[in-house]
């Protein structure tokens, strides 16, 4: 299979992605919508490239266009940059303060204020209900369709099978997601609204709330390995990390009270 | 479309022996026939019930925002309760230039509600769509699943009339 990609002949295998090989080669496209974990839906189309077919050429999103036989691709045409410029000044109409989009609005040269903002906080590239799906409880669901497309409970119901993960809150792009930890409960919160709560789990040393009472079950047989116990701790990260180093020095103490009375210079 | 707000008051009891007869008797529990299930259902109940929609996951294996996200997506799920007759007035291309704008808006003051809306006596509900494709005979109109051609005004005072004495 013969790839050419921007007049020069790339390393492919069979099946993969158009970005796939792209990052792979070390040729630059944007994504907004894309995670290599996570399966492709083509939301954001960012990554548009030209595919050349004998004296034409097809645009085709390439997070989700699988290469199978020989192919010629432009990634960076003035036509490319043009769309690209656009459909920027459009998403940033629906989220002004998105860091992304400003920086990519940087490279393509568009202006954020172009088309009068509503801020939605929202460019609806699905990536949160995807990872919630593969990653966590299946809470988020894209609602609607259209430009009405909208991140949502079922019912717009508090979730009962959030397990507090927080992976929406990573991959949404544009920060649209936060968590609030506050009276022993995890609140999901998306675009303002909330989705979920999760009991904390309150640290029998010190007291503190750390990390969701989940239970792990399903997760881990989603991810094929139900043989892992579960986390399952009583104190916290800080205070576990604490009473290992107490535990390290007094063993250290004891050997050398019994082995090397003066040997204090090693550390 | 109407969203998942307030549910009404007077939801019907959701019957599981009803709902098993659709899933597994009628679609034999296919995944696939998924859609046809919710139609199916929404016939019966003249919208999607919220308990109906958590059964239909349990028993076919699909996640509910799966299911949830079907039914928000076409506009012919509802997942509030419809009006016991259902008025669909095409306000596509064609039916707009024959006026079907102001069929919509006559009907609305009529039942003194908003397309999309049900009286609040839940007899009847008015909806518009865009298209019926039956553009030649514009415009169309649907009553209780019976299409009229060419419709006109007094015909649907005639629809009005007739469910309100009822
Ligand atoms: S925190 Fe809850 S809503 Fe977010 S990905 Fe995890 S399970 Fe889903
Ligand atoms: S990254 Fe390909 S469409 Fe968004
Ligand atoms: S526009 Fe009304 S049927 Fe096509």
């Amino acid at each position: 299979m013969k790839i050419i990609m921007d007049g020069k002949e790339v390393a492919a295998e069979r099946g993969q992605t158009i970005v796939e090989v792209a990052r792979r080669n070390g040729v630059y496209i944007p994504t907004l919508c894309h995670v290599p974990a996570l399966e492709p839906a083509a939301m954001c189309r960012v990554c548009t490239v030209e595919l050349v077919e004998g004296r034409r050429t097809r645009l085709v999103t390439s997070c989700n266009y699988p290469l199978r036989g020989d192919a010629e691709i432009r990634t960076d045409t003035p036509m490319l940059r043009q769309n690209r410029k656009v459909l920027i000044e459009l998403l940033a109409s629906r989220c002004p303060d998105a860091e992304a989009l400003k920086e990519l609005a940087e490279r393509y040269g568009a202006d954020l204020n172009r088309f009068p903002a509503e801020d939605r906080q929202c460019i609806m590239c699905g990536l949160c209900a995807r990872v919630c799906e593969r990653v966590g409880g299946n809470v988020l669901a894209l609602c609607g369709r259209g430009v009405e497309i909208r991140v949502d409970t079922s019912f717009g119901r508090l979730s009962p099978t959030c397990i507090g993960c927080a992976s929406c809150v990573q991959i949404c792009p544009v920060n649209a997601i936060r968590i609030e930890d506050m009276d022993g409960e995890r609140r999901v919160i998306v675009r303002g609204k909330e989705a979920s709560r999760v009991q904390l789990r309150k640290c029998t040393s010190c007291g503190i709330h750390f990390g969701p009472v989940i239970d792990l079950g399903p997760v881990l047989d989603r991810a094929g390995e139900g043989g892992v116990p579960a986390f399952n701790a009583s104190v916290c990260p800080a205070c576990s990390r604490r009473s290992l180093a107490r535990r390290l020095a007094e063993r250290h103490f004891e050997q050398h009270a019994v082995e090397s009375p003066d040997a204090d210079e090693e550390g | 479309m109407p969203e998942s707000e307030a549910t009404c008051c007077q939801e019907p009891e959701v019957d599981f022996v009803v709902l098993d007869r659709i899933i597994r008797d009628e679609f034999g529990g296919r995944r696939e026939a998924m859609i046809m299930m919710m139609q199916t259902i929404q016939r019966r109940y003249r919208y999607l019930p919220e308990p109906a929609l958590y059964y239909l996951s349990q028993v076919l294996g699909v996640p509910i925002t799966k299911i949830y996200e079907v039914a928000t997506f076409y506009a012919s799920f509802s997942l509030v309760p419809k009006g016991k007759h259902l008025l669909h007035v095409c306000t596509g291309t064609a039916c707009h230039l024959k006026g079907s704008g102001g069929m919509v808006r006559h009907v609305a003051a009529k039942l003194g509600i908003a397309p999309g809306a049900t009286t609040p006596d839940m007899k009847f509900t008015l909806e518009t769509v865009n298209c019926l494709g039956a553009c030649a005979v514009s415009p169309v109109v649907v009553f209780d699943d019976k299409y009229y051609p060419q419709a006109t005004v007094g015909q649907l005072n005639e629809f009005i009339e007739k469910v309100n004495a009822e």
